[in-house]
């Protein structure tokens, strides 16, 4: 068992290594919050004042969006990685160690999202203080941040499964951006799922979508969607579900390989 | 003894994508139901290597080379055949060959291209459970023989293709594996770069008696590493022997250069083709079948005193396109 965490936690700081090398990538993530929270709390703040009916305090609402981001943003894009690997032929590499490539995929992304997820963290705060001047009870806070990293892993996860899909497609953005469009609906990026009408709240609750965004983030309102317990309870079984897939779907690319250049 | 690397008609086909023809129905049609085709890259192919061997495996393009590297490997799957590489069944025991084998694609990397080689020397070092001391130890080695220095430390995204290509060999023969797969690692390389590796992939192999299957479309890569080459063509083999074997058995022709005291030779005889006539030097091509080298001599002494000749066999490049041409014709006639 040590060797084998010992094996995997190297993909997770060479990836480290890399992603200190490349950081301009980061500094335009960080940059993206900056924009997003400040149109969205003028947005929320003028609803407010127009008397429009909001799901929540707009202050709160900044908060829950500032949430929701940092876990979208925070995951590593490793699908491109992985559909870049494959179109270059690279994965002959990879797939001739004596390591799960699936495995080591994943713990490079979470190397990534080790590097990505604080910083990102930090600036989420910052322009969330910003623009409401107001800052979530602690515990609110404390129980934002584990479950926050535990959906963006399952996000990587979600994504490494995207990945693979480019054993078989040319080009995986399409099936990326349409998942992305969905999560951002189902998942209540912008807006919690309370407000939504009920046949788009049962539909996403058939998804994963949900516990990767809404649900960890629904803690900086005041009333969360979901208790802890509950919450431990969608991402065991959505993690155990994704971990199925993954090893479904690989087996059947290692099965399908034809790799560019014979 | 029990070969390292042994094949037993083995075979390996892919489906490939076909776009159809026509107008806009036809690609509409595609999108519903894409048109497919199989092409069989590797076909009934059998060989054995012997441990210690350096063997060439070459081919024209798209002859099935790389796949039955991949194969080999335990990357690919074949659908049918026996493969056995160092005893084992590649795709049954990938995860235990991986540890025996090592391997170079001339076209692809394994090095992270922000950080130095080293960061990926020691990754791998984890990844082949390797004793920390002595991998450093292996590291400091083939740095050494290799003649990295510095390299070793620089971003790779800062080094030469040349220099690149080292580090690559480097990070494949860490685990000190008994077979190195080398799918054409001097493509790209300027002449300097191309001696550099053939010659510490020669010396490597001796000195650590590691089985080369190499690639390549550089007959130099071949005459200057290997001592046997096979060739295939559509995925079947078609010549297996040492390579001095395939330079003068199969291709019967010489080629005689002769400095005489005339300004142009002029030979006209059967099965003898002028190459170059000038300034007082001739080079010839003659067909050993047709007339025998002697009697060009003869027959060259009697036109003009001979001051200087040399006789080589035909180039290996010549020799080579010989044999696929022979094989297009094959495959074409029948």
């Amino acid at each position: 068992m040590t060797r084998f965490i010992r094996r995997y936690a190297a993909f997770a700081r060479i990836a480290i290594a890399q992603a200190r090398r490349e950081r301009a990538e980061l500094y335009g993530r960080a940059a993206f919050f900056v924009v997003i929270l400040g149109v969205f709390s003028s947005l929320w703040r003028a609803a407010a004042d127009a008397g429009l009916p909001v799901a929540a305090e707009p202050r709160s609402l900044v908060w829950y969006l500032a949430a929701t981001e940092w876990i979208v943003l925070s995951a590593p894009p490793i699908h491109l990685d992985i559909q870049e690997a494959i179109r270059r032929g690279d994965v002959v590499y990879q797939l001739g160690r004596p390591v799960s490539y699936v495995i080591a995929e994943f713990a490079s992304a979470l190397g990534l999202l080790a590097f990505r997820a604080p910083l990102l963290g930090l600036a989420a705060f910052l322009c969330a203080y910003a623009f409401t001047g107001w800052i979530p009870p602690l515990g609110a806070l404390a129980i934002v941040v584990p479950f926050g990293l535990a959906a963006a892993a399952l996000l990587t996860a979600l994504f490494l499964w995207t990945g693979l899909l480019a054993f078989w497609l040319q080009d995986v953005s399409p099936v990326y951006w349409l998942g992305q469009k969905l999560m951002f609906i189902l998942g209540g990026l912008m807006l919690p799922l309370t407000v939504y009408p009920e046949i788009v709240r049962r539909i996403a609750a058939l998804t994963p979508f949900p516990v990767v965004l809404g649900e960890p983030a629904s803690f900086l309102l005041k009333d969360a969607m979901v208790t802890p317990g509950a919450l431990v309870r969608n991402l065991a079984i959505w993690c155990c579900m994704t971990a199925l897939a993954l090893g479904w779907i690989f087996r059947r690319a290692r099965v399908a390989l034809t790799i560019n250049g014979g | 003894m029990q070969p390292a690397v042994e094949l037993n008609e083995v075979s390996k086909s892919f489906r490939v994508r076909r776009a159809r023809s026509g107008g806009a129905s036809a690609r509409v049609r595609e999108l519903f139901r894409a048109r497919t085709e199989t092409v069989l890259a590797v076909d009934r192919l059998s060989f054995s290597i012997a441990p210690g061997e350096r063997v060439a495996f070459i081919g024209p393009n798209g002859a099935g080379k790389s796949t039955t590297l991949k194969v080999l490997a335990g990357i690919l799957r074949p659908d049918a055949g026996e493969v056995r590489v160092l005893g084992l069944v590649p795709s049954r025991q990938r995860h235990a060959l991986a540890f025996q084998i090592g391997t170079v694609f001339g076209q692809r990397s394994q090095l992270w291209y922000q950080l130095p080689p080293r960061d990926t020397f020691e990754l791998l070092g984890r990844v082949y459970d390797l004793d920390r001391r002595s991998h450093a130890q292996r590291i400091a080695m083939l740095t050494a023989v290799f003649e990295l220095g510095s390299l070793v430390d620089t971003p790779v995204r800062h080094l030469s293709l040349g220099e690149r290509m080292r580090c690559e060999i480097v990070a494949s023969l860490l685990h000190s594996p008994h077979i190195l797969f080398l799918d054409e690692p001097t493509i790209g390389l300027d002449v300097s770069a191309k001696a550099v590796i053939r010659e510490l992939l020669r010396t490597e192999s001796e000195r650590e008696r590691v089985t080369l299957l190499l690639t390549s479309h550089d007959t130099g890569d071949m005459e200057r590493v290997c001592t046997r080459v096979i060739v295939i063509h559509g995925g079947r083999l078609l010549w297996d022997g040492p390579i001095g074997a395939l330079r003068r058995g199969y291709l019967k022709t010489k080629r005689v250069t002769l400095w005489s005291d005339a300004e142009h030779l002029e030979l006209a005889m059967p099965g003898v083709r002028v190459l170059a006539s000038g300034s007082y030097r001739t080079e010839l091509e003659v067909a050993l079948d047709i007339t025998p080298l002697g009697r060009v001599i003869d027959a060259a002494v009697r036109v003009a005193p001979i001051r200087d000749m040399a006789i080589d066999d035909a180039p290996l490049d010549d020799v080579i396109r010989a044999l696929y041409a022979n094989a297009d014709n094959r495959s074409g006639a029948s």
